[in-house]
C-alpha cells in the first residue's frame, strides 16, 4: 500500500512532465503535413522555434507570476504593466529616438516600481494581492494611455517623433534569428527569466523564503523571516518581468499599443503557472513547472491553430485543461 | 486517493477529446502524417488549390460576413480548398497564422489584417516565399503584397450625403453619430459626407463619437432628443453605421413622442440582418453598403493561381438599400 501511494505521489509529482508528453506526442500525430513538402509541420525545428519566440511573452511573465503564486499571493496587473511598458519603450525608441540599452533599462525600471508599488501596498498595508493588484492592473493601463495620448506608437504617428519611418533596429533584431541554432533574442529572454528565476528560487535563501511564507505566513513570520520584505521583492520581481515582455511585445508587433497589449494575459500567465502544478495556495511548485506548463499552453494552442479549429472548441479545450489541472492538484493536498 | 484516479481519467479525457476535435480537422485534409502526400494536393485530380485566410477578428458581424462571403464564393470552385482562421482580435495571433500558412504550403492566402504596421512583414515574407498573398479591407505598408482588395470609404460618405440631400429636399437640421473617431473609416465617412452635402442647406446640429456601439448611439441620440424638443428640430440622422443607426431609432421610439417616425435614419454597412433588415422593416430609410470583398478575393485568388496577372489595388463600389429596393438586393453606385 505504502508503494501504491509512493508510486501515485511520484507519476502526480511528475505529471507535468507526463502532460509535456503527451501533449507533444498529440502534436507529432495531429499537427497537419505540410502541402508542399510532405512533412509534418509539427516535428521540425523551424515550427519549435516559432513556438518558443510565439509563447515566450507568457512564459516571461508566468516565470515573474510563479514567484508571487509560491508565496500565495497573486498578480493580476501583469498584462497591463506589458502594456504600460511596451508603450513606454515604443515611446522611448520612437518618439524620443533614445538608444535601445537606455530604453531597456527605462522601461524595466518603470515596470519595477510598479511591481514594487503593489508589493508595498500589499505588505505594509496588508492588502489583498487580489485587490491591490486590481488597482495596480487599471492604474498601468491608465498610465500606458496618458504617456502616449491614447494612441498608438508608431512611427510617423506625430510630427514630433524622432523616427518617421521604418521599423527602430533593435525591433528587427529582437525578433532575427541569432546564430545559436536560429533562436530569437525574445526566445533567449524568455530562457533566460526561467534559469535566473530558477536559481532564485532553488538556490538562495529569498527562494526559501518564499516558499516558506507561502506555506504559512505566520510561521514564517515567527522563525525570523522579514515577510514584508520578501513580499516587495517578489512582487518587484514579478513586474520586471513583465516590463521585459514589454519590451517584448513592442518588438513583436513593431508598435506600442497601449489599449491592448497585453490585454487578458494575466490570465494565460496564470494558466500556465497553474497547469504546470504550482498551487494557488503558495508554497508548493518550482520554476521548471512553469515552464512546462507554459510549453503545454503553447503546443496545444500551436496543435488547434495549425489545425485551423475554431475560436469556439479551442476556449472550451483550454477551459477543460486549466480546470482538470487545478483537480489533479487539488487531489494531491489530501 | 481514489480522486487522484478520477482525476486522472478526466485528465486522458481532456487530451483525448483535444485529439479528437484536431482528429477530426484531420479527416477533411484526407490523410494523417503516416500517409504523407509528396506534391501535396496540387498534384492530386487536376488541379486543386488550397488557401488560407486569416481574419483578425471574428467578434464583429461585418467580419463574419465577409468570411461568408469568402466561404459562399468558394464552394462554387470544387478545386478550391479553404482553411480559415481567426486572430481574435490579436495582432500577435495573426502574425502567427501567416506563418502557419507558409508552413503548412497553402498555394494562396487572403488576409484581412488587424493591424497595417506589424502584418507588413509576416506578409512580405509569404510573398517572398512564393505565396501570393490577396490583402483584404485594411492594407499593409509597402507594395509587397499581391493584390488589395477594399471599399472607399470617403465616397461612401459622400453618397449618403448625396442621397441625405435628396431625401431632404436640399433643407433640413441632422444628427450625426460618429464611429470611432481615431478610426480611418470614422474619419473617411464623416470627410466624404460632409463633401456630399456641400452647398446644401443642411445643417449638422449635434454630432457625437459613439465608438460604432449600439449602446453609445442610443444614449447620445437620447441626450439630442432632450436637447432639441420641438419636432422639426430632428430631420434626420446620419450614423456611421447600421446598428448606431438603430440605436438612435431605439431612443427615439424610447422617447415615447413618435418622432422616431419622422426623423430618417440613415446608416452604412448593409449586413443582411442588421441594416437591410432594418430597412425592410421600415426602420431606416436607407443604408449604404461597404462591401466586405468575400466574393472578389475569390475571383481574383482563382486568376492568381490559374498564373494571371490581377490589378494591384481594387476599390470596391458600394450599393443602396432603402425599401423599394432591398428585396432586389439594392442598387449599385
Amino acid at each position: 500500500m505504502a508503494r501504491l501511494r509512493r508510486a501515485i505521489d511520484f507519476a502526480g509529482r511528475f505529471r507535468g512532465i507526463l502532460a509535456f508528453v503527451v501533449v507533444f506526442l498529440l502534436g507529432i500525430f495531429f499537427a497537419p503535413v505540410s502541402y508542399k513538402t510532405g512533412h509534418s509541420t509539427f516535428l521540425n525545428w523551424s515550427t519549435q522555434n516559432d513556438i518558443l519566440f510565439e509563447y515566450a511573452e507568457y512564459g516571461i511573465l508566468a516565470a515573474g507570476m510563479t514567484l508571487v503564486i509560491i508565496a500565495a499571493g497573486i498578480d493580476l496587473s501583469v498584462g497591463s504593466v506589458l502594456g504600460f511598458a511596451a508603450t513606454l519603450f515604443s515611446l522611448l525608441v520612437i518618439a524620443l529616438g533614445w538608444s535601445a540599452p537606455a530604453a531597456v533599462v527605462a522601461t524595466v525600471l518603470a515596470a519595477a516600481l510598479m511591481g514594487a508599488t503593489s508589493g508595498v501596498i500589499i505588505a505594509r498595508f496588508r492588502m489583498q494581492p487580489f485587490v491591490a493588484t486590481l488597482g495596480m492592473m487599471l492604474i498601468a493601463r491608465g498610465a500606458a494611455k496618458w504617456i502616449s495620448g491614447g494612441i498608438k506608437v508608431q512611427p510617423g504617428a506625430r510630427e514630433w517623433y524622432a523616427v518617421q519611418s521604418g521599423n527602430p533596429a533593435v525591433f528587427d533584431w529582437m525578433t532575427g534569428s541569432t546564430r545559436l541554432l536560429g533562436l530569437r533574442p525574445i526566445t533567449m529572454v524568455f530562457l533566460v527569466c526561467i534559469v535566473v528565476l530558477w536559481v532564485l528560487l532553488r538556490f538562495t535563501k529569498f527562494g526559501r523564503h518564499l516558499y516558506a511564507i507561502g506555506g504559512n505566513e505566520e510561521a514564517a513570520r515567527l522563525s525570523g523571516i522579514r515577510v514584508g520584505a520578501v513580499k516587495i521583492a517578489a512582487y518587484t520581481l514579478c513586474g520586471i518581468t513583465a516590463g521585459l515582455a514589454g519590451v517584448c511585445n513592442a518588438s513583436r508587433v513593431t508598435l506600442g499599443d497601449p489599449g491592448e497589449a497585453g490585454l487578458t494575459y494575466e490570465l494565460d500567465a496564470i494558466a500556465a503557472v497553474v497547469i504546470g502544478g504550482t498551487s494557488l495556495m503558495g508554497g508548493k511548485g518550482g520554476m521548471f513547472f512553469t515552464f512546462l506548463g507554459t510549453l503545454i499552453i503553447a503546443y496545444i494552442s500551436k496543435i488547434l491553430s495549425l489545425q485551423g479549429i475554431e475560436e469556439a472548441p479551442r476556449l472550451m479545450i483550454r477551459g477543460a485543461l486549466i480546470v482538470i489541472a487545478v483537480l489533479i492538484q487539488q487531489s494531491r493536498k489530501e | 486517493m481514489r480522486i487522484i484516479r478520477i482525476a486522472s481519467v478526466l485528465f486522458v479525457l481532456s487530451v483525448l477529446s483535444v485529439l479528437l476535435v484536431a482528429g477530426c480537422g484531420q479527416k477533411q485534409q484526407a490523410s494523417g502524417p503516416s500517409l504523407p502526400r509528396p506534391g501535396g494536393p496540387t498534384t492530386l485530380g487536376g488541379k486543386q488549390f488550397v488557401i488560407g485566410m486569416s481574419q483578425c477578428n471574428l467578434g464583429e458581424p461585418w467580419r463574419v460576413q465577409m468570411n461568408a462571403d469568402v466561404k459562399a464564393a468558394a464552394a462554387k470552385h470544387p478545386q478550391i480548398k479553404m482553411i480559415f482562421k481567426d486572430a481574435q482580435n490579436k495582432t500577435t495571433v495573426q502574425q502567427d497564422q501567416v506563418k502557419e500558412f507558409v508552413n503548412l504550403g497553402v498555394d494562396l492566402i487572403i488576409i484581412s489584417p488587424k493591424e497595417a504596421r506589424p502584418l507588413t512583414r509576416p506578409v512580405a515574407d509569404a510573398v517572398a516565399a512564393g505565396i501570393p498573398v490577396i490583402v483584404l479591407d485594411r492594407k499593409v505598408e509597402g507594395d509587397k503584397y499581391t493584390c488589395f482588395i477594399g471599399g472607399d470609404n470617403v465616397k461612401i460618405g459622400e453618397e449618403a450625403g448625396k442621397f441625405m440631400v435628396k431625401l431632404l429636399g436640399g433643407r433640413g437640421k441632422i444628427v450625426e453619430l460618429k464611429g470611432l473617431m481615431t478610426s480611418t473609416p470614422a474619419v473617411e465617412r464623416h470627410d466624404g459626407f460632409m463633401k456630399g452635402i456641400e452647398g446644401s442647406q443642411i445643417k449638422i446640429v449635434f454630432a457625437v463619437d459613439c465608438h460604432w456601439l449600439e449602446p453609445d448611439a442610443q444614449k447620445e441620440m437620447a441626450s439630442a432628443l432632450s436637447r432639441f424638443t420641438e419636432p422639426g428640430d430632428i430631420d434626420a440622422v446620419y450614423a456611421h453605421n447600421d446598428p448606431s443607426a438603430h440605436g438612435a431609432y431605439i431612443a427615439a421610439k424610447n422617447e415615447g413622442k413618435g418622432r422616431e417616425k419622422k426623423i430618417k435614419f440613415i446608416g452604412i454597412d448593409s449586413l443582411p440582418h442588421e441594416g437591410v433588415r432594418y430597412v425592410k422593416e421600415g426602420l431606416m430609410t436607407a443604408t449604404f453598403q461597404y462591401p466586405t470583398g468575400g466574393a472578389e478575393a475569390i475571383e481574383n485568388a482563382l486568376i492568381i493561381l490559374k498564373g494571371g496577372s490581377v490589378m494591384k489595388n481594387i476599390v470596391l463600389g458600394t450599393r443602396v438599400f432603402t425599401r423599394e429596393n432591398a428585396a432586389k438586393g439594392g442598387e449599385a453606385l
